[in-house]
């Protein structure tokens, strides 16, 4: 069976291989036998296994981890309820407010947000370490969620809250049985894009971490400025591996979700018990 | 409708955004076990009622009582009454039993209670092999009638109904407005359905609001409302009519189109200008000679159970016929009517005043 060929194809792959090229290259050294980047002297996984003697960053690991997973929880279940208020705002003026510094939090660069916090927090004098980044992350994750659930919301029949009303459902049953099943698929978005938004984030993380907490981007970059050590590949390797997991499993359960809207809600209630 | 204590009733209640007024002074009464309707065009300010009545709006002034309680402040959670939403507004999260069990579950009901009364209200919609379906598996009708047991499952007072039907088929509506009534009449509570099919309004209902711009128009039984309409445009809302202005010279005489004619009203003033109204069904073909009316036939087409003609007079009006017999077009044939056919409508008569004039000369005749 012949296509036809498509430039347009061509483009797309060289586009791609250009964008992965450096990734590939960074994993395939992890398994060289060598110490440098320069040469090839051998298959070899003793980078993997410097890797996972190395305490300090198997720490570092589980704590960029649990900073993801705390600050996208709280962050989706904070934001879910700033994406409500906006919703159930009847005051124009009022609603455009907090849309726009929503807005703005986003598109505002990580640096500045960084060094404000690094300043709010000297000012009060709260120490500098895993609560200061927690809380940072919190920060920048919000306006997150908001953008993801907010669409979901003005998609939402408005009759269905018309409906739960009509039937006997005080404003908490509305809320917990069909509003927040509804814009499940928003705030399952919303956690995943906080996730990865706080596992790869290095200007604010920079700033606000002190007392020997870091996180990976932070370990990464202060490792590298004293030379790569193959042991950075190594990670790098299976933090890619980690994220394309993530990315499939985000395919699976989004596909999943549309196609059986049920099963979707299920996964998605222990992100959103708490409100 | 006089004895029974009403169920809901309307007491001069309006409803205004700014300037914009939606309902102006309505005042309305409804019993217990009868099926209303509100009928009138979009913008009528028929669903607003509804709605009022559910409570998703609120007066901006008047009182609205249910069973002679004012409840204009009672949230619209704690109402005894349910709504058939237009879009039907299942949820999607949940089948069809979750969906119908949403009322009783919220009412803490036990979980075998919910389950009988789930089955039930399936049952009387026919669903009940289609309990565990998804919303997304069902056709517009299931989900119709998903949803008018969703609304019953909570045992209301009063079931409203904001235009059901609009999205179904011409077969599966006739369907369910037969069965609509059928529920009504077997429950025995008290429907309100807002439509703005005429059809659909005199087929079902025990009662009619005619509504236009936040007005009640005129209310009635279908037989009232179709026979007297009170104005041109209760004549022109309900079924098809030929509206021609007139003079009621005496009582009992009306003069149009330029002749005498005998009819059966009264009670107006001597040469008082009004509008006669003739429906196309109480019009008949015949010869020339024995026509009230001489006209030219226009345009024809076959209905099936009748010829749809459209017939211009000597004076250009245009009439509507519905005839079992055909004729020619360009042909000149006579128009013929009974007295009785003729209904005459005076301008800017309320619905009271129209009344009392009906009963003060029907009362003359049996005297």
């Amino acid at each position: 069976m012949k296509k036809a060929f498509k430039w347009s194809n061509l483009y797309l792959w060289f586009v791609f291989i250009l964008l992965y090229l450096p990734i590939f290259f960074l994993i395939i050294y992890s398994f060289n036998a060598g110490d440098v980047m320069q040469g090839w002297d051998g298959f070899s996984l003793k980078h993997y296994a410097e890797l996972f003697a190395d305490t300090r960053i198997i720490e570092i690991v589980v704590n960029t981890f649990l900073i993801a997973l705390l600050s996208s929880l709280l962050a989706s279940i904070l934001g879910t309820a700033g994406a409500l208020y906006i919703y159930d705002q009847r005051n124009q003026l009022i609603k455009n407010i907090f849309l726009s510094l929503n807005n703005i939090l986003l598109v505002s660069p990580d640096v500045i947000i960084g060094a404000s916090f690094l300043i709010l927090f000297t000012v009060v004098g709260f120490s500098l370490g895993f609560a200061s980044v927690l809380l940072s992350h919190i920060a920048f994750s919000i306006p997150i969620v908001v953008l993801m659930v907010l669409p979901r919301l003005q998609e939402m029949n408005q009759s269905l809250v018309a409906a739960a009303k009509d039937l006997g459902a005080n404003n908490w049953q509305m809320l917990s049985r069909v509003i927040l099943p509804v814009i499940s698929p928003g705030i399952l978005a919303g956690f995943f894009m906080a996730f990865t938004y706080s596992l790869d984030d290095f200007a604010v993380t920079f700033f606000v971490t002190g007392n020997g907490f870091s996180t990976l981007s932070v370990e990464i970059y202060s490792r590298a400025r004293q030379g790569v050590s193959l042991e950075i590949n190594a990670l790098s390797a299976m933090m890619f591996v980690v994220s394309l997991v993530l990315v499939l499993l985000y395919y699976v359960i989004s596909t999943r979700s549309s196609k059986n809207k049920k099963r979707g809600t299920r996964l998605v209630t222990p992100a959103t018990e708490g409100l | 409708m006089a004895e029974q204590t009403p169920i809901i009733e309307f007491k001069s209640v309006s409803l205004a955004y700014g300037d914009t007024e939606i309902l102006k002074g309505i005042d309305l009464s409804l019993e217990q076990g009868k099926f209303y309707t509100l009928l009138g065009p979009s913008g009528s300010g028929k669903t607003t009622i509804l709605n009022l009545i559910s409570g998703q709006l609120a007066a901006t002034s008047g009182d609205i009582l249910f069973e002679n309680k004012r409840i204009n402040d009672v949230p619209v959670e704690k109402r005894t009454v349910n709504t058939v939403f237009q879009d039907y507004a299942l949820f999607p999260n949940m089948n069809v039993f979750e969906n119908v069990a949403f009322g009783p579950s919220i009412k803490k009901m036990s979980k075998n209670d919910i389950e009988r009364q789930v089955h039930d209200m399936l049952k009387l919609v026919k669903l009940d092999q289609y309990a565990d379906r998804d919303i997304s598996e069902l056709s517009g009708g299931q989900r119709q009638r998903v949803a008018i047991a969703r609304a019953l499952a909570n045992d209301p007072k009063v079931l409203l109904l904001d235009e059901p039907l609009s999205a179904l088929d011409y077969k599966l509506r006739k369907d369910m407005q037969y069965e609509l009534r059928e529920i009504q009449q077997r429950l025995g509570i008290t429907f309100v359905f807002v439509t703005h099919d005429q059809e659909e309004a005199l087929a079902m209902s025990d009662w009619i609001f005619v509504m236009n711009d936040g007005v009640i128009q005129q209310n009635g039984t279908p037989e009232d409302i179709y026979d007297e309409p009170i104005n041109h445009f209760v004549a022109d809302f309900i079924g098809e009519s030929n509206i021609v202005d007139g003079i009621m010279k005496t009582d009992y005489v009306v003069h149009f189109v330029g002749k005498d004619f005998e009819n059966v009203d009264a009670g107006m003033r001597p040469n008082e200008r009004v509008e006669v109204v003739l429906r196309p069904e109480d019009l008949d073909l015949t010869t020339i000679e024995n026509g009230k009316l001489i006209v030219t036939i226009d345009d024809q087409s076959f209905r099936g159970d009748y010829y749809e003609i459209t017939a211009i007079d000597d004076d250009g009006n245009e009439w509507q016929v519905q005839a079992t017999n055909s004729a020619q077009v360009g042909e000149r044939v006579g128009l013929t009517f009974d007295p009785e056919d003729i209904h005459i409508m005076r301008f800017n008569e309320s619905e009271d005043d129209f009344d009392a004039r009906l009963e003060s000369y029907e009362d003359d005749d049996e005297e």
